[in-house]
């Protein structure tokens, strides 16, 4: 374990300096203290107090074996058995659900998934009092899940094409529909937008006016 | 499914000692009461209810597998 010494008048501005330097309470740190300090007189003799600090076992930000432990035993009080690995990318920390009873975990349409990434991201914004970007997966459904996005969005966009007119997708969560605004978007033909109101919106699909396509915003294309 | 519930919703909250939760039993239907501090229940309840239901995703899902029905509620 590393430690690391600070100095101050005081012991209590040392360990204030220590905290700083954290950036933690001081309850979060192990304080030894090696000299306490004495003002001295008129400044002859004084002394600075010396403290010898380290954090704390539990206070360390590892994300990711945060992550893990409280994945995991989040899963063992669902009754489920299942082994978590994960790796930390950037600020994303991808978690990856290893079980035998995996369609039960993903749930229609991925709703349990969805629902145990989001309190699971809760949990850890709250325990490491930082944003934290949360992906769980499980049997790679996600890549699955945006592979199937993206056909089905190509898959409409053919028809819009060909009909002329637009279609509208069924409600998706924020994060599809962003899969099917990115898999069209280089589309010059088509035009998407989120229609509806809270966190389930639906998709229009609908081709752009070749007016519009000259005209408008050429700052844009 | 309490210890399930209890574990969830004293991660989210800031008074995690407040937090109880009840089961009451029924034949085929169990019903998991869950009491926090005053302040804390926005925060199982979350933004348009999120949280509420993010958790009772989560409890349906847990329940099938011991092929019972369980209902959250959340009580002020």
């Amino acid at each position: 374990m590393e430690f690391l010494e600070f100095e101050g008048k005081t012991t209590e501005e040392a360990i204030q300096h220590a905290c700083e330097y954290y950036q933690v309470s001081p309850e979060k740190l192990e304080i030894e203290i090696v000299t306490v300090g004495s003002p001295g007189i008129f400044g002859l003799g004084s002394r600075k107090a010396r403290v010898r600090v380290t954090r704390r076992e539990e206070a360390e930000p590892d994300l990711k074996s945060l992550g893990q432990e409280l994945l995991e035993k989040f899963l063992e009080k669902m009754g489920e058995c299942g082994k978590v690995s994960g790796h930390q990318e950037d600020d994303r920390l991808y978690l990856s659900i290893d079980t035998e009873e995996a369609g039960l975990l993903i749930g229609k349409q991925g709703q349990t998934l969805e629902a145990l990434q989001y309190l699971l991201t809760k949990m850890l914004v709250k325990k490491s009092r930082r944003k934290v970007r949360l992906a769980i997966d499980i049997e790679s459904y996600r890549a699955r899940h945006q592979q199937n996005l993206s056909q089905l969005a190509l898959r409409y966009g053919e028809k819009v094409k060909k009909s002329g007119r637009p279609v509208t997708l069924n409600p998706m969560n924020p994060h599809d529909r962003r899969i099917i605004h990115l898999t069209l978007q280089d589309d010059k033909d088509l035009k998407t937008m989120s229609r509806g109101e809270g966190l389930y919106k639906k998709v229009v699909i609908y081709p752009a006016r070749k007016k519009e396509l000259q005209g408008a915003n050429p700052g844009l294309a | 499914m309490k210890d399930l519930i209890k574990f969830i919703a004293q991660a989210l909250v800031d008074y995690p000692d407040q937090v109880q939760v009840k089961e009451v039993e029924g034949e085929q239907t169990s019903v998991i009461e869950l009491k926090v501090a005053k302040e804390d229940l926005g925060k199982v309840i979350g933004k348009q209810g999120r949280t509420a239901r993010a958790m009772r995703t989560i409890l349906s899902a847990a329940s099938t597998k011991i092929r019972k029905r369980a209902v959250l509620e959340i009580i002020e």
